[in-house]
């Protein structure tokens, strides 16, 4: 995102609403006594919640032209754009909404996700890479669906294409699946990558429901020193196959 | 996409917090998925009407809802603040039977005893193992509760401080307060109910 200097009154107003405080106050070249907005793009995401707030009177706020690989950070940032790269809209899959349909993730084994730059800080995606090559040493298999595997130069060891190392995105989301034999290794993985990244990241498992609080998965995700929140999503298994 | 996992909060708080979300399944139901999302979401909003949302259009105090559940292609949000109007709607939407996954988020014990009443049985179910990383970077849980209502991050913290700023200079009521933060949020899953009451107990 962009102001156009010309046009910026330098009221502030869109300064509050971007979570990754891009968005600065200068004073202006031409007219020290007067100020005016501007966005730092190197911290920007594109996210675009500057320009939908509507709070820009003069209307100074816009959306420039976004080249490769530029243009990634709106793809993980703005939930209005879909992937193009793969027509899958926001950032991650249907993963758990839809399985009782899709039968994606079977009994005996875990679904996993890995989200860098959450919750409402952002992330640079060499965080993300980082942790992709240190899951696929143990031998993790990224989803194929997910809009992440599309920026691996290559997939097996999650190495990603070099130019999109220094983007930033409000977040990012690495989706795999983990037989029983790699849930602690992979746990220990995601233990040993908290001190080396720089930005957040949170994570998630998907179980069937028998695993509540006291299956087995629990057990090694508690004896892992992991919190386990006492809130979730869960799939009511409503849904079927209607298309002819 | 996760973003209905990992809200923060104390329990009383998250006791008024149950995003309900619709979602297709490509290539299974997804063909004229439309209408049946239209019809699920009327179902919705006979029980809730906190927030509604489609993030590949808008939320209800961006775009009238009638002109989202136009749109709707892949599917739609809400936010319930009780479990009575979460049990009819469950209710409701399991009798009709329209074919479109629903998943409901919230506090397990509260979700599965809703669940246990409406006769559901949930196939499956996604816990939240916390927050990793570089911590220094993270609000405080204050500011954290309002901002984790958006899971794809679109709420600004320093949004949160300035409503807070303006409720204490009675310059805006906590309720337009609530509304201003659940905006950014597109999906329409951001609970200005729990919004207003977190403002309320910040600014007393």
């Amino acid at each position: 995102m962009r102001i156009d200097a010309e046009k910026c009154i330098g009221c502030e107003r869109c300064t509050y609403y971007c979570p990754v405080e891009a968005i600065h106050v200068a004073e202006r070249e031409d007219n020290p006594k007067k100020k005016r907005s501007w966005i730092d793009e190197d911290e920007c995401v594109e996210c675009g919640v500057c320009f939908r707030a509507n709070v820009c009177k003069p209307q100074a706020i816009y959306q420039q032209e976004l080249k490769w690989p530029r243009v990634i950070r709106k793809s993980f940032s703005d939930p209005m754009v879909e992937f193009k790269e793969t027509g899958v809209p926001g950032r991650g899959t249907e993963e758990m909404k839809t399985n009782e349909i899709t039968g994606r993730f079977k009994k005996g084994s875990w679904g996993m996700a890995v989200e860098v730059g959450r919750p409402a800080v952002g992330a640079r995606l060499k965080d993300l890479e980082l942790i992709a090559m240190a899951l696929a040493e143990r031998g993790v298999k990224f989803e194929p669906r997910n809009p992440v595997t599309f920026l691996f130069e290559d997939v097996k060891s999650g190495k990603l294409k070099p130019e999109l190392r220094n983007e930033k995105v409000l977040s990012a989301i690495i989706e795999f699946e983990v037989k029983p034999e790699q849930l602690k290794p992979v746990l220990q993985v995601i233990k040993e990558m908290s001190d080396k990244v720089e930005s957040v990241f949170s994570v998630d498992l998907i179980s069937h429901p028998e695993e509540e609080e006291k299956g087995p998965a629990l057990k090694i995700v508690k004896e892992m020193g992991f919190p386990v929140y006492p809130n979730g999503k869960v799939n009511l298994g409503l849904g079927r196959v209607l298309n002819k | 996409m996760t973003h209905s996992l990992h809200r923060t909060g104390y329990i009383e708080g998250l006791e008024e917090d149950f995003p309900m979300l619709t979602h297709v399944a490509r290539g299974y139901n997804d063909i004229g998925a439309g209408e049946r999302l239209k019809e699920m979401a009327k179902i919705a909003r006979k029980y809730t009407d906190l927030n509604f949302g489609d993030c590949k259009v808008a939320n209800k105090f961006m775009v009238p809802p009638e002109e989202i559940m136009e749109k709707h292609t892949v599917g739609w949000q809400v936010v319930f603040k009780d479990k009575e109007n979460l049990i009819a709607c469950m209710e409701e939407l399991k009798e009709k039977n329209i074919g479109i996954s629903v998943i409901v988020s919230g506090l397990f014990d509260e979700v599965f005893d809703c669940c246990q009443k409406t006769g559901i049985t949930p196939p499956l179910i996604e816990f939240a193992l916390g927050i990793h990383g570089n911590k220094e970077k993270i609000w405080p849980p204050e500011i954290l509760d309002f901002v984790t209502m958006c899971g794809h991050g679109l709420v600004s913290s320093n949004l949160v401080k300035k409503m807070l700023d303006e409720v204490k200079k009675n310059k805006i009521t906590i309720e337009e307060a609530a509304i201003e933060l659940a905006k950014p949020c597109l999906c329409g899953i951001f609970n200005p109910h729990r919004a207003a009451k977190l403002l309320r107990k910040l600014t007393q």
